[in-house]
């Protein structure tokens, strides 16, 4: 522990001797120790030109079996926090949060990140930044990295960008790390495809029609106390897609409008999921408890 | 007051009800009843306390999330403010052996001490069979009974589900607000809530 501590400050000041070096020719990163991992702050570009967006990453590297969370961290934990300190000039977009995976296997289920992850932040930089010759960007990041016990980190990292008028070259170092985050980034589903909601009793019933049967399919919900994390996602496919069967939380306790979330296909495909929420009625109630006769109805044309 | 006449309904009710009680304590349904050790030896049953708001705590000495409480005296103060207004206070153990939070009656004991929590008992439930029926999944989650043996609230400790002291000031304790509502008559107004914290560190056998 005492002796990877110390690597680590060694590391960390190599870091900055090599950035200082390096700080004339382009992105001066940042990087700093966090509980059981490190977390670098860098640009995906190696300068800044003013009228262009470009993007900033935090890169999350954790030791084996450590994992932090995603914006609705599940059963337990708390997702990574930032406060940004920008210069005038750079507006931030809002974080791009890779498609988490489940974690834990009992009563308990969280959502979350192991290994590595890099949060993506789009920044716009507005076409009269030219004043100054340097960007300076500051983060204040709070994350709680997790085994079976958590630990609580906090850190401030700062990067030095260029402003140049010329586009800006990817920085080769980090492309791999966006590249990859970009791969697991959710993104809106085609727009031939459904998704409805039925509310199902004591589940909600998310049936998709995508044009081919889905074998494999895992939810993530964006809010929090919908669905009851821990419960198995019962999949039924379909010849046209899939229906998911979510168990309800027992915190539950007023109807919703509307499921939002992730949706994880095979081949790590993620999708951005807002469907409305068809209620029971009182027709389909009486019928045979609503659920099948409410999923079979879905599956007609369209009117 | 009224409880001479209310007593023989409720326990209509609570017959009524208990056979349907699968598992996990639900909010608005009737507590799950048990009984347990506590740190001091003595042996405690929850359907004993009938007639009182109960409080419970889950407890992890190891959790950051816990040490934010503890260390503040948030939680001994809200375990004094409450247990002095006649609510009976249980804080549970529910780690397993050899996981984080597993105390020992003794430990647990030199711990109250030390902090100067003020729970009624501090009950061992190093099997997470109270955990289970109350399907807690994070320390500290907290739990409110009615004097009618009804769960009435069931979540977080408060609306700041961080490791930060300096958060505690600005919060809302969603314990102490369900607790003044349900004495002065009020509906809860905030029954359940995502319980914020670590994992309950239940064994993996009994899953």
């Amino acid at each position: 522990m005492t002796g990877s501590d110390s690597n680590r400050r060694i590391s960390l000041a190599l870091t900055f001797e090599g950035a200082l070096l390096l700080c004339a020719a382009g992105a001066q990163g940042a990087e700093a120790p966090i509980p059981h991992g490190k977390l670098e702050l860098v640009a995906e570009s190696q300068w800044v030109t003013p009228g262009r967006g470009f993007s900033l990453g935090l890169h999350f590297q954790l030791e084996k079996g450590w994992h932090i969370y995603w914006l609705n961290p599940g059963d337990s934990g708390e997702p990574p926090r930032v406060t940004w300190h920008l210069p005038p000039g750079l507006t931030l977009g809002a974080l791009e949060w890779p498609a988490p995976r489940r974690l834990g296997k009992s009563s308990i289920v969280d959502f979350g990140y192991e290994d590595a992850v890099t949060l993506i932040v789009p920044v716009h930089a507005e076409s009269n930044l030219a004043a100054q010759p340097l960007a300076s960007l500051g983060a204040e990041i709070k994350v709680l990295v997790c085994r079976e016990v958590c630990i609580p980190g906090k850190t401030q990292l700062s990067l030095t960008l260029p402003i140049k008028s010329q586009p800006p070259p990817p920085d080769v170092r980090t492309r791999e790390w966006f590249a990859a985050a970009r791969k697991d980034l959710p993104r809106p589903a085609p727009q031939n495809w459904e998704f409805s909601v039925d509310d199902a009793k004591d589940s909600f019933v998310l049936a998709a029609n995508l044009g081919a049967q889905i074998t494999q399919a895992t939810f993530f919900p964006v809010a929090e106390a919908q669905i009851d994390n821990s419960a198995p996602q019962v999949l039924l496919p379909r010849p046209s897609g899939f229906r998911l069967t979510l168990r309800k939380s027992d915190r539950l306790l007023k109807p919703i409008e509307r499921l939002k979330g992730v949706v994880v296909l095979p081949g790590n495909r993620a999708y951005f999921i807002d469907a409305p929420v068809n209620k029971r009625d009182a027709r389909n109630n009486k019928s045979n408890g609503g659920i099948q006769e409410t999923q079979s109805s879905k599956e007609g044309p369209r009117k | 007051m009224k409880r001479s006449t209310l007593f023989p309904m409720i326990v209509t009710v609570v017959i009524c009800i208990a056979p349907l009680l699968v598992a996990a304590a639900k909010v608005g349904r009737a507590a799950p009843d048990f009984t347990a050790t506590a740190s001091n030896g003595k042996t405690f049953r929850l359907g004993d306390y009938r007639g009182k708001y109960v409080v419970l705590e889950w407890h992890n000495n190891g959790c950051p999330y816990v040490g934010k409480h503890y260390k503040s005296g948030n939680m001994q103060r809200l375990q004094k403010e409450w247990t002095g207004r006649n609510v009976v206070w249980f804080t549970i153990l529910s780690s397993a052996p050899g996981e984080q939070g597993y105390v020992t009656a003794s430990e647990e004991n030199a711990y109250l001490a030390k902090m100067q929590a003020a729970p009624t008992a501090a009950l061992l439930d190093p099997n997470g069979e109270i955990g289970h029926l109350y399907d807690a999944k994070t320390s500290p989650q907290m739990v409110v009974i009615n004097p009618e043996d009804i769960v009435i609230y069931d979540g977080a400790i408060d609306d700041k589900p961080t490791t930060d002291l300096s958060d505690i000031a600005g919060a809302t304790n969603y314990v102490s607000l369900a607790l003044e509502q349900a004495m002065t008559g009020k509906q809860v107004g905030m029954p359940s809530t995502r319980p914020y914290g670590c994992s309950v560190k239940y064994s993996d056998s009994t899953h």
